[in-house]
């Protein structure tokens, strides 16, 4: 039976010949840990952000009146409404620190080199988007934290001369977080922003895939005699299989994701549900403290801690430029290990030493 | 050819209809929708607080705003307006008592004043022993005797005890009260907590939370009366309904516990997969 449903599917589509070219016959690089896999890791974060998202919307009403009640009926009263939301919930958490981790690593392997800066702004850009995706998403609960949250956040761009006003105004749909923002939020969320992430991801694997895996300059050396002023596809020779050696690794790593994801839904379920979010939202009253996301918690502190807001603003608008486009910015430098570069080296170290003292500066 | 033309005209009447239809929607979801005022404006330009808290006001003007951003009412959202009338959002009409403004009531009309809204609360104490006193003779306690005016706290069996009540009796029978009081008081302090707590966990107790409140008022009317034997005559019906309460209470942490055991469950599943697949890798590594 099974053979039959085989040879079936193999006269149609040929699916050997598609796993042997795809698959067994793509190499990967030698040395490639599971580090390597973030990418893949962030990838399947995204689809299971989708697939719970999906899940959320067949029952969420995207109405300031009825917003937080369709919420805690998705929670309280559909079957396994509760599982959805905290896997989506805690998932938007994690899938920023995966996304986080995989562009500090391929930073310290110094992988956006000429042919792959396009791959690394693509990178960045989801990345962005992803945060973007997470700021609209937190209003949509129509609770106090993503009400006050959204206040706050949608005030930021206002500190911009000239253009930061409209951005403001836009972002809310008005002077206030009205049921206009959460319309538009609400557009923003569960179509505008996917569909362009799931371009930009169709874009960044197809750039992979032309190019190859990025090597690890220390275990396996590019040839830096070839100048690279024509396409050529990194063939890795020496590498091992993607399938079913990387798969492994990939799987592996999807595992730790959904152990992660597990681990916080059963001890620390509130993790990302501080008191004031199974609140409505109310403008009258404003919470004790309002705090970002963590993963905010850095810009937002800066900008507290510079007594100019321009300054703090204009700094961090700056700092995204230069990320973004660094390939360009260290386009003259041949070296690709970074070990051999301590001046770059220690800039990255300081900076992400600095960030992370002010994410925990910004708890407090 | 005909047939091209015949469903380009039908593509675009069901366009224009769609359109013509959608237009008028689109007005009224505006109207009553997309501008409804969701604002923190509301309470930012609330006349009453701007002026108060401005700088031409005596000190005294400003601790009321100050005792009132502590008070139980501040906090369900009970502003000036609801108790003194007038127009917060128009400071030049906001104190004309065509607009409804009471401004600060005399002694003998407190109780009429705070009953607009405490209406069963306010029947029970003009039948009780304070509330005749006070009728009579102008002197007796009144709402704000007990509960201050502006800085008023959510009521609690604290407010009896003996330095408010020995100011004007002893305080025996206040004591006897409160024995009454007890039990109930006990299990709706009990029932609060726990609608609390399930309420941080992301549980929905909205209808218990009614049920709660209905109770937590009735009985509260009733302690008014001041009537020692009508609390503890109505005190069973009360525990009943608490004890429905807590039904739900229980079955809601029960769900809670569920969905912890159920996430450890998957939890552990990922944990014994990944062991495999970690093993499956570094087999395939070897080979």
């Amino acid at each position: 039976m099974w053979a039959k449903l085989k040879h079936w599917i193999e006269v149609r589509i040929g699916l050997e010949e598609l796993v042997n070219r795809h698959l067994r016959s793509y190499r990967t690089p030698r040395g490639a840990n599971f580090l390597n896999t973030l990418g893949f890791v962030a990838l399947i974060a995204f689809i299971v952000q989708v697939i719970t998202g999906i899940m959320l919307l067949l029952y969420y009403l995207p109405h300031p009146d009825h917003a937080f009640q369709s919420v805690q009926r998705i929670t309280n009263e559909i079957p396994y409404g509760w599982l959805f939301r905290l896997i989506h919930n805690i998932g938007s958490n994690i899938i920023i620190a995966v996304i986080i981790i995989h562009l500090v690593h391929v930073f310290f392997r110094v992988s956006y080199k000429r042919p792959r800066e396009v791959t690394w702004i693509t990178g960045c850009l989801m990345f962005f988007l992803v945060l973007l995706t997470s700021i609209t998403g937190q209003l949509l609960p129509w609770h106090q934290t993503g009400f006050w949250q959204t206040t706050v956040t949608s005030t930021i761009p206002a500190f911009l001369p000239f253009i930061g006003e409209g951005i403001s105004s836009y972002m809310r749909g008005g002077e206030f977080v009205t049921g206009i923002t959460l319309s538009r939020y609400f557009s923003f969320h569960v179509v505008i922003l996917p569909v362009i992430i799931s371009a930009l991801i169709g874009l960044h694997v197809l750039l992979i895939r032309r190019q190859g895996i990025s090597t690890s300059p220390a275990l396996e050396p590019e040839n830096s005699n070839i100048a690279k002023t024509e396409f050529s596809c990194e063939e890795h020779r020496q590498g091992q299989p993607c399938f079913p050696h990387f798969s492994l690794k990939r799987l592996f790593m999807v595992m730790i994701y959904f152990v992660v994801l597990f681990f916080i839904m059963t001890f620390m379920p509130n993790l990302f549900l501080p008191p004031e979010a199974n609140m409505p939202a109310n403008p009258l009253m404003t919470p004790e403290t309002i705090r970002p996301a963590w993963y905010f918690l850095a810009p937002y502190q800066l900008i507290k801690t510079i007594p100019n807001d321009l300054l703090g603003i204009s700094l961090l608008a700056l700092f995204t430029i230069i990320f973004t486009f660094w390939p360009f910015f260290d386009a003259k430098e041949e070296e690709r290990n970074i070990r051999k570069r301590p001046a770059l080296m220690g800039v990255v170290l300081v900076l992400l030493a600095l960030w992370a003292c002010f994410t925990v500066w910004g708890m407090y | 050819m005909k047939r091209i033309i015949l469903l380009q005209t039908v593509v675009l009447l069901i366009l224009f209809i769609a359109g013509y239809s959608l237009a008028g929607t689109r007005e009224t979801f505006e109207r009553h929708f997309m501008l409804s005022p969701w604002s923190i404006a509301k309470g930012e330009t609330s006349a009453c607080i701007q002026c108060h808290t401005s700088d031409n006001m005596d000190p005294e003007m400003h601790a009321i705003v100050r005792e009132w951003k502590d008070s139980w009412h501040a906090k369900n959202n009970i502003s000036c307006h609801d108790c003194h009338g007038g127009a917060p959002e128009d400071a030049s009409m906001s104190m004309m008592h065509q607009r409804g403004f009471k401004g600060t009531p005399e002694d003998i009309d407190i109780p009429e004043f705070c009953g607009t809204c405490h209406i069963a609360i306010l029947g029970n104490y003009l039948n009780s022993g304070h509330g005749k006193t006070f009728n009579d003779t102008a002197e007796g306690p009144s709402c704000v005797s007990c509960h201050g005016s502006h800085d008023i706290q959510q009521a609690s069996m604290d407010i009896i005890n003996e330095k408010l009540c020995s100011q004007c009796h002893t305080y025996d029978r206040a004591k006897e009260m409160k024995q009454a009081l007890f039990f109930v008081e006990n299990k709706l302090s009990n029932v609060r907590e726990n609608l609390g707590r399930l309420q941080l966990a992301g549980i929905d107790v909205g209808d218990q939370e009614k049920s709660f409140f209905r109770t937590h008022a009735e009985f509260r009317a009733l302690f008014h009366s001041i009537d020692v034997e009508a609390v503890r005559l109505k005190s069973s019906d009360y525990t009943k309904q608490l004890e429905v309460i807590e039904g739900d209470i229980s079955r809601a942490f029960e769900q809670l516990a569920f969905r912890r055991n159920f996430s450890a469950y998957l939890f552990l599943i990922f944990i014994g997969l990944s062991i495999v697949v970690f093993l499956l890798s570094k087999s395939y590594e070897s080979k």
